[in-house]
């Protein structure tokens, strides 16, 4: 047992090292993708790569990963990804009626919660309607339930676009396996090259995918042109800690667990390794807000979950 | 020494997942059967594609409207000469899946409507 302890604690100091090399590494090599951005190159979690070569490897990652992509959240996160896509959903507080784009969505976890929250909320609005009209006669009730049964949405649709194959095919049968049918619908485009008509959604969400996009203003700028005036843009990704603690601890497990857990479960080391370098070489949270108000958002702002773990960023097209 | 119960965790966790994963995928590879022969009746029967969808599609590159080609379920940019193709009712709205329309192409459809 204590032998065991000592090569455990051997191998999380050893870890520690290797890291802080790591962590400066990257660093250095982060910076240099940011400067070298007007040559068309970008990064790659911790390598430089040209733009174009980003978009193949990012494409082999999630390809590689789609099948086994939601076990790996749950596993790598502890299931804790799900809090904070409801705090998400909490925020966005879709009312019946809300069109929805879900960019980069491909195993359809925000396009779920989004149906199952529109739903609740159009029970609990047919119920006050109800309570507010206690001398309905029977026939009017039952029209009401009758009329209820084909508008549970009311009128709600959500899309979800992923460039990815792989990750809709999950999704699109995830849907089946889970009986979600009505107000969604997959396709296939990319969040730089949005097909969708200019004010067409009220809200647009990427949850963990702005930071695999090659130009994220040109995303930002698709994401702006779909929104209809009034429309709110709604970001969930991975940030920048602040407590130095949990920072500390944060990267050790990032760097030490996750790539093991990616080899054991998805029998990729480097798709999980690009995963945490990716979070590494990702905008600050100030850096994200100012790019949203330079393609023009208005009422930008954040909220850091976890000491900054992850972020919400949110903006409105006025 | 901190790492080794959270590692036993997630050896749990991940245990967990697998014996949910194993035990969800016999209903749905038969979702998945159900939903392969569901969708060749539908696409006899009726059009893959949601009206609603198609009113907000555009051409991801000239963000023009597009027209749903039913016989070759397609979404066709006439302006363009470009086709993006529907696989199992998900639109390929990318420049790399689609195709070119041939102007000869072009002429010979009016004909054969």
């Amino acid at each position: 047992m204590a032998a065991s302890m000592a090569v455990a604690s051997c191998w999380v100091l050893r870890g520690c090292r290797d890291q802080r090399l790591l962590l400066g590494w990257g660093r250095r090599l982060c910076s240099g993708g940011g400067r070298a951005a007007a040559d068309a190159r970008t990064h790659f979690g911790f390598q430089t790569v040209s733009e174009e070569e980003k978009g193949e490897k990012v494409y082999q990652v999630f390809e590689n990963v789609a099948k086994k992509y939601d076990i790996m959240n749950d596993s790598m996160s502890l299931g804790i990804h799900r809090i904070w896509k409801d705090i998400f959903l909490h925020q966005m507080n879709p009312c019946p009626g809300t069109q929805l784009l879900d960019v980069a969505g491909g195993t359809g976890d925000i396009a779920f919660r989004f149906l199952n929250y529109v739903r609740s909320q159009r029970e609990h609005q047919v119920r006050q309607q109800l309570r507010t009209h206690q001398n309905l006669s029977w026939q009017e009730i039952t029209k009401l339930y009758q009329e209820e049964e084909h508008k549970s949405l009311g009128g709600s649709h959500v899309v979800v676009c992923d460039i990815n194959k792989e990750m809709l095919k999950v999704g699109k049968q995830k849907s089946q396996c889970l009986g979600y049918s009505e107000g969604l619908s997959w396709v296939l485009g990319n969040a730089e090259e949005l097909p969708f008509n200019n004010d067409s959604f009220d809200v647009y969400t990427i949850a963990f995918g702005i930071r695999n996009v090659t130009h994220i203003d040109h995303a930002l700028q698709e994401a702006y042109r779909v929104l209809k005036p009034g429309g709110r843009f709604l970001c969930l990704e991975f940030s920048h800690v602040n407590n130095s603690l949990v920072s500390s601890l944060y990267d050790l497990y990032s760097f030490q667990v996750i790539p093991v857990l990616g080899e054991v479960i998805a029998g990729d080391w480097k798709a999980y390794q690009y995963l945490v370098e990716s979070i590494r070489c990702f905008l600050t949270q100030e850096e994200l807000k100012e790019l949203m108000e330079d393609v023009g958002f208005l009422k930008v702002e954040y909220r850091n979950l976890g000491s900054g773990i992850v972020a919400i960023h949110s903006g409105f097209k006025l | 020494m901190l790492a080794l119960p959270r590692l036993r965790l997630l050896t749990w966790a991940w245990r967990r997942g697998n014996l949910q994963a194993a035990a969800g995928r016999p209903f749905c590879a038969a979702a998945q059967e159900e939903d392969g022969r569901a969708g060749q009746g539908q696409q006899q029967q009726r059009p893959p594609l949601d009206p609603g969808l198609l009113e907000i599609l555009a051409c991801p590159l000239s963000k023009k409207s597009l027209r749903y080609e039913e016989s070759t379920s397609e979404l066709i940019n006439e302006e363009l000469g470009i086709a993006y193709p529907i696989i199992d009712g998900i639109p390929h709205m990318i420049p790399q899946a689609a195709r070119m329309i041939g102007k000869e192409n072009q002429e010979k459809e009016p004909e054969q409507t």
